[in-house]
């Protein structure tokens, strides 16, 4: 049995080594653009990641994607021209961690609607207080990002995936992630059971935004120019959940793979389609969601389950706080 | 390998190649063709989203009705090539996101590789579109959107061509206006934004230096339903000129406010909004004598009276027409197709020196740039006045088409 599961994990990395060493190859062997779709796939594979972290295991709907990709992007647009890139990458990460200990301790007392209502309204809320500051007090909207070449900023996504699924991966296996689950299963048993509930669920809830503002701190580098409504873009708080749905959160590859399709699904939609994209967009959700409630993921293990045989890892639901 | 694995190895191979495939197929497939056939002309523009409302009303159909005029001529003639050649849009939808708007253009500069572009929507999207642009040295025309905070960069993008007005060419006009007809106080409402700021900013030192008193200038921020307060000061401390300096929705909130508070100054502007023929069929009687910036009409020539009818027509009769910006839009575009021909190629370096140092015959009369911008004397008009369902251009003085009605009548009717 011990080999048999060694021997997965095996093939596993070496899977995913593979894919890596593709990546890296990108910039080297395709055209200029295949780097800058696949940097704006990454970009979302690392949000949905992130967003999964938190709310896969816990059940806890965040809407607040959108609040720590505009910090990343805000802090990029004020440190950019005086701090060394990884440095400036690396404030927005803290910046959206520091910002996520503070919604996350005001919100992480409340379930359901009530949490994803607020998390919502927060990114609304930083983003006209941001706005009222520029105009009331800087007197001028907006301002220029400091720019990065695409194939650095496609580099540094990359980076950011790897340290996501990494992170995830050990997280999902540690003490942590098995309180995580137990949030997700039965908030009141967990605590019952000793775990400490309000700080579980506001660190993950940092944790997982420092990999959005990292995001966002390199992302903004390709925007040139950004203002409030630019960087506080509410797109980026349902994509992301979206995209996660799409793909499942079943396991690790769901997000990742809801991600994949969905981003290029919109590339295509948006080139070839241009006036009905949401239009489609909004279909493809309505389907998954009537028929594909366990996403993609969940699809490819019935599939499995009922070809090849095994057991159906997707056959429990998930309560949603 | 476990079934699993052989599984998601199989869907990652498929990812991959799809990826690859469109990333190279339809292109190894173009390489071959080296006889130039057509002009294909990109546009990463908002065709969803919250800025779409602009292509609709705004650039939108001038720009496709300039496409199918230029086709019908039989195309640009291209010196290089020896012949016309007709021209084709390609268009995306930037969903009106700016990293969206970033991508797609970079794919239309170095994957689609199309011969020119369109400009993306808004002062913002045009910033970084601009900047993109000139890495590649590539050609790019604004249209909607363009802000003062623009010109000090002008010198550094030279592929970069604004069209719009600043604010400071239409603020000294209307000042001189409101000081003729004596009007002694003003307020000011703008809107919480680029725009608004720069507005306000222009105004208030000019209209000081004219000796009007500005009784108080207040921002709103975007989206307000609610400006009976702000209306309620201006009545109370009897401004006789209401200049609001804001978008369409913001605009129309102020408009519907003053006529159910009946307040009803000698003179009041509307930023974008009031110049859009839409404000005349929502308002009727009641827009007689409202201003805005702009300006021009089928009074303001004859070339402007077949523009104004040809697009009309284009649009299947439908009044949908702005008549602040589509002339000097519909303008730059014939200033493109004319330094296009007078180069003789599609090289953007040799197009780019034209643009900036020639005259060209267009039907706002003729128009240059200068530092990248329309100087003042090229536009049709700055401020217009609705008089008797006509966008008159009120000033500058040797643009008007009308005089200006002031004091404006009184509101005919309650809010429709």
């Amino acid at each position: 049995m011990k080999l048999k599961t060694d021997a997965k994990n095996v093939s596993y990395l070496v899977i995913i080594i593979l894919i890596l060493a593709f990546l890296v190859a990108v910039p080297f062997i395709s055209k200029p653009y295949t780097v800058i779709l696949l940097k704006n796939i990454l970009m979302f594979v690392a949000l949905t990641l992130s967003w999964a972290l938190f709310s896969g295991p816990t059940g806890y709907i965040s809407l607040a994607t959108a609040a720590f990709y505009g910090a990343g992007i805000y802090t990029a647009a004020y440190l950019g021209d005086v701090l060394p890139l990884p440095v400036m990458v690396l404030c927005g990460g803290v910046a959206s961690f520091l910002l996520a200990l503070i919604i996350g301790a005001i919100t992480l007392r409340l379930r359901g609607i009530y949490f994803a209502i607020f998390t919502l309204s927060s990114v609304e809320l930083i983003k006209h207080v941001l706005h009222w500051i520029e105009i009331t007090v800087l007197g001028k909207r907006g301002r220029p990002v400091v720019k990065v070449s695409d194939s650095t900023v496609f580099y540094v996504i990359l980076i950011i995936v790897v340290l996501l699924l990494v992170t995830t991966y050990f997280l999902k296996r540690s003490r942590y992630g098995m309180a995580m689950s137990s949030i997700g299963s039965c908030e009141e048993a967990a605590a019952h059971i000793g775990v400490n509930v309000v700080r579980v669920k506001v660190f993950t809830f940092a944790l997982s935004s420092f990999f959005i503002g990292l995001t966002g701190a390199i992302m903004a580098t390709g925007l040139i120019y950004i203002d409030s409504q630019i960087a506080f873009d509410l797109n980026y708080s349902f994509f992301p959940t979206l995209m996660a749905t799409f793909g499942g959160l079943g396991n690790i590859f769901g997000p990742v793979i809801g991600a994949v399709l969905f981003s290029y699904l919109r590339e295509i939609l948006i080139t070839k389609f241009p006036y009905v994209y949401m239009l489609i967009f909004g279909l493809v959700m309505i389907l998954t969601i009537l028929y594909l409630p366990n996403g993609i993921i969940g699809l490819a293990q019935t599939i499995k389950v009922k070809f090849l045989g095994g057991k159906d890892a997707t056959a429990t639901g998930r309560k949603v706080n | 390998m476990t079934k699993k694995a052989f599984l998601l190895l199989t869907l990652i191979l498929c990812l991959s190649v799809a990826l690859i495939v469109a990333g190279c197929a339809e292109k190894d497939g173009e390489e071959v063709v080296e006889e130039k056939e057509e002009i294909v002309i990109g546009a990463a523009r908002s065709y969803t989203g919250p800025l779409a409302i602009q292509d609709v009303s705004c650039f939108g159909p001038v720009y496709r009705m300039w496409i199918d005029e230029v086709n019908e001529r039989g195309g640009i003639y291209v010196e290089e090539y020896g012949k016309r050649l007709p021209v084709r849009l390609l268009k995306y939808d930037d969903t009106s996101d700016m990293n969206t708007m970033t991508n797609l253009l970079k794919k239309l500069i170095v994957e689609d590789e199309v011969d020119f572009l369109l400009a993306p929507i808004s002062t913002a999207f045009l910033k970084a579109a601009a900047q993109i642009c000139n890495e590649h040295n590539f050609l790019l025309i604004g249209a909607e959107g363009g802000a003062k905070e623009l010109e000090p960069l002008m010198a550094e993008m030279p592929y970069f061509f604004s069209l719009l007005n600043y604010a400071t060419q239409q603020a000294g006009p209307l000042v001189d206006m409101l000081a003729e007809h004596n009007i002694e106080s003003a307020a000011i409402i703008y809107i919480e934004d680029q725009h608004g700021l720069e507005y306000k900013n222009d105004l208030v030192p000019l209209l000081e230096d004219a000796g009007i008193e500005v009784v108080f200038d207040k921002a709103i921020p975007m989206g307000v339903k609610d400006v009976s307060s702000i209306i309620e000061e201006a009545k109370s401390k009897n401004a006789k000129a209401l200049l609001c300096c804001a978008y369409p929705d913001e605009n129309f909130a102020v408009m519907d406010e003053c006529i159910a508070s009946d307040y009803n100054p000698d003179v009041i502007l509307f930023g974008p909004g009031a110049c859009f023929e839409v404000f005349y069929q929502i308002y009727g009687e009641n827009s007689e004598g409202v201003m805005g910036w702009g300006a021009w009409n089928e009074k303001s020539s004859d070339k402007l009276k077949d523009l104004a009818e040809r697009l009309i027509a284009h649009q299947g009769g439908e009044r949908n027409m702005d008549w602040w910006g589509m002339a000097i839009y519909y303008a730059g575009l014939e200033a493109l197709e004319q330094a296009i021909e007078k180069a003789g190629t599609l090289d953007h370096e040799k197009i780019k020196d034209i643009l900036a140092t020639e005259k060209f015959d267009t039907v706002v009369g003729e128009l240059w740039f200068e530092n990248g911008g329309v100087p003042a004397e090229c536009y049709p008009g700055q401020v217009g006045q609705w008089q008797n369902g006509i966008f008159e251009v009120v000033a500058p003085n040797d643009k008007a088409t009308n005089d200006p009605l002031i004091p404006k009548p009184k509101w005919q009717a309650k809010s429709e």
